[in-house]
Parts: structure tokens; C-alpha cells; sequence
């Protein structure tokens, strides 16, 4: 634990345990949805699937990569994750994003897939504003996290027709917002 | 519908098998079959079976989530409530 880090946050008015609670909880949703997306990819076949496995490997990749950013954070205010991985899962923040009944049902999967980064979208976005002013590394960490699930919102909205964001797949290295915390 | 008094919806906190009621601008709402509400409690920090309508205002998603859930009653004293000032 960072003894006096958990201190300022504290001393900045923040209830620690309960910020805690929610990034193990955010942490818990980020691992799941990799392993549920995972599922979900290896189902995305054939000529409507195959064009948007890519965007969901990189959300999936990105999610994992947005776990192993949490982990530390969590350690460094005083908390653990569970030591039982079920208990983890059914702590998520976030629904499990499972695959529907019919995997082919590309709207289906969609929609899947872009419910999943909503929760997430909102999740973050609740951590960065309980903590703006206060808690300047969760803040900096959840606003990075952030950033890249609203990208994959963005992705998935517009496979869905539901409106142009402006942005493209990425290019580059994954985690352009997180890697930041991951070296 | 069924009226509430505001401690009948304090019960139903999701406790002890109790179901998962919220109460917004006056309307009970069961979230009972909300993964989000499980145990009685959201995102760390919202209890069920309290008034939540000054709560969403802050919340990072607007009515229509809570709206998606079956509305189960209205507060008894819903007319005296400051919770109907806002539309």
C-alpha cells in the first residue's frame, strides 16, 4: 500500500474503501468482458462478422490492458482483489457481455458489444467525477480508460447505424490512452 | 396502483430477500432484475429502498435506464413531496 498516497486521498474527502470497492469492481468487469468478448470474437465468421472482428480484438485487448491498469491503483490505496475468481466475476460492474442466442444475428452481437462499453463508459465516467480535484492518479488513470471506451462505443454505434463519430480504427499500438500506466 | 409510504420502500432494500425498489420522482420502480442492483446496491454508492430522484441528476446515464424497469407503485404522499417540484 501507499500509506500517505491513500492519505491525501482521503484527506481530500474522498471515502477510500468505497472508491476502492469500485475500481476492484471495475477491474472485475474489465476481465470478464475479455473473457466474454473473447467468446464473442471467435464467433464473429463469416462476411458481416469478419468486419467487425478486428475492432472487437482490439476492444477485447484494450480491456485486458485496462484491467492490468486498475490492479496496481487498487493496491496502492490499500486494496486486494478477491482470491476467489468466481467472486470476482459476479462482483462486475458491468452485466456479462455474453454471446446471443444467435451468434449469427450480427445486430445481436452488436448490440452485445456496444451495451458492454456504455456500462463501461458510464462506470469511468463516475469514477472521474468522484475523484476530479481529489484523487489526481484515479482520476488520470479512469479518465485514460475513459477515453478508449468511448472510442470502442464509437466503433460498434456506428456498425449498429446509429451515427457517424468521426473516428477510425486504430492505428498503431493498442491502448493509446492506458499504455501510459502499463509500462 | 399500489400507494407506498416511504418506509415500505425503505423495506425493500434487497436484504434478505427483499426485492429492489427505488423510488424516482414519486414512482417505485422494481429494479430487482438488474444486474446493476444486485444485493440492493449500485455502483458502490446508491442503496435501493431510498429517493433517488436528486441522485440521478448526478448520474452518468438519465431516466431512461431507470424507466426500462416495471414501475410498482407511487409514493403515498407523492403530492407533498419536494421530489414532483421538478417535472
Amino acid at each position: 500500500m501507499a500509506r500517505v498516497a491513500r492519505e491525501m486521498v482521503e484527506k481530500a474527502g474522498i471515502n477510500v474503501d468505497q472508491l476502492v470497492e469500485l475500481l476492484v469492481k471495475n477491474a472485475a468487469a474489465e476481465l470478464t468482458t475479455y473473457y466474454y468478448y473473447t467468446i464473442l470474437r471467435c464467433n464473429l465468421i463469416g462476411l458481416e462478422g469478419e468486419g467487425i472482428k478486428e475492432i472487437a480484438e482490439v476492444a477485447r485487448i484494450e480491456d485486458r490492458n485496462h484491467f492490468e491498469a486498475l490492479v496496481p491503483r487498487i493496491y496502492e490505496l490499500g486494496g486486494k482483489l478477491p482470491e476467489n475468481m468466481k467472486t470476482f466475476h459476479d462482483i462486475s460492474a458491468c452485466p456479462p457481455a455474453r454471446l446471443p442466442k444467435d451468434p449469427t444475428d450480427i445486430k445481436a452481437m452488436l448490440t452485445v458489444l456496444v451495451e458492454a462499453e456504455r456500462c463501461a463508459v458510464r462506470g469511468y465516467t463516475h469514477i472521474c467525477n468522484l475523484t476530479a480535484g481529489k484523487d489526481h492518479r484515479t482520476y488520470d488513470l479512469s479518465q485514460a480508460i475513459l477515453n478508449e471506451e468511448i472510442e470502442h462505443e464509437s466503433w460498434f454505434s456506428e456498425f449498429l447505424g446509429e451515427g457517424p463519430s468521426g473516428h477510425f480504427m486504430r492505428r498503431g499500438e493498442s491502448s493509446p490512452f492506458v499504455s501510459k500506466f502499463l509500462r | 396502483m399500489k400507494k407506498f409510504l416511504l418506509e415500505e420502500v425503505a423495506q425493500c432494500n434487497g436484504k434478505n430477500g427483499n426485492p429492489v425498489y427505488v423510488l424516482f420522482k414519486g414512482k417505485v420502480y422494481d429494479v430487482s432484475a438488474s444486474f446493476l442492483w444486485k444485493d440492493g446496491t449500485h455502483q458502490v454508492l446508491h442503496s435501493a429502498g431510498v429517493d433517488l430522484t436528486n441522485a440521478l441528476e448526478q448520474a452518468p446515464h438519465g431516466r431512461d435506464v431507470l424507466e426500462k424497469f416495471p414501475v410498482v407503485g407511487i409514493l403515498h404522499d407523492a403530492g407533498m413531496s419536494s421530489t414532483q417540484s421538478k417535472p
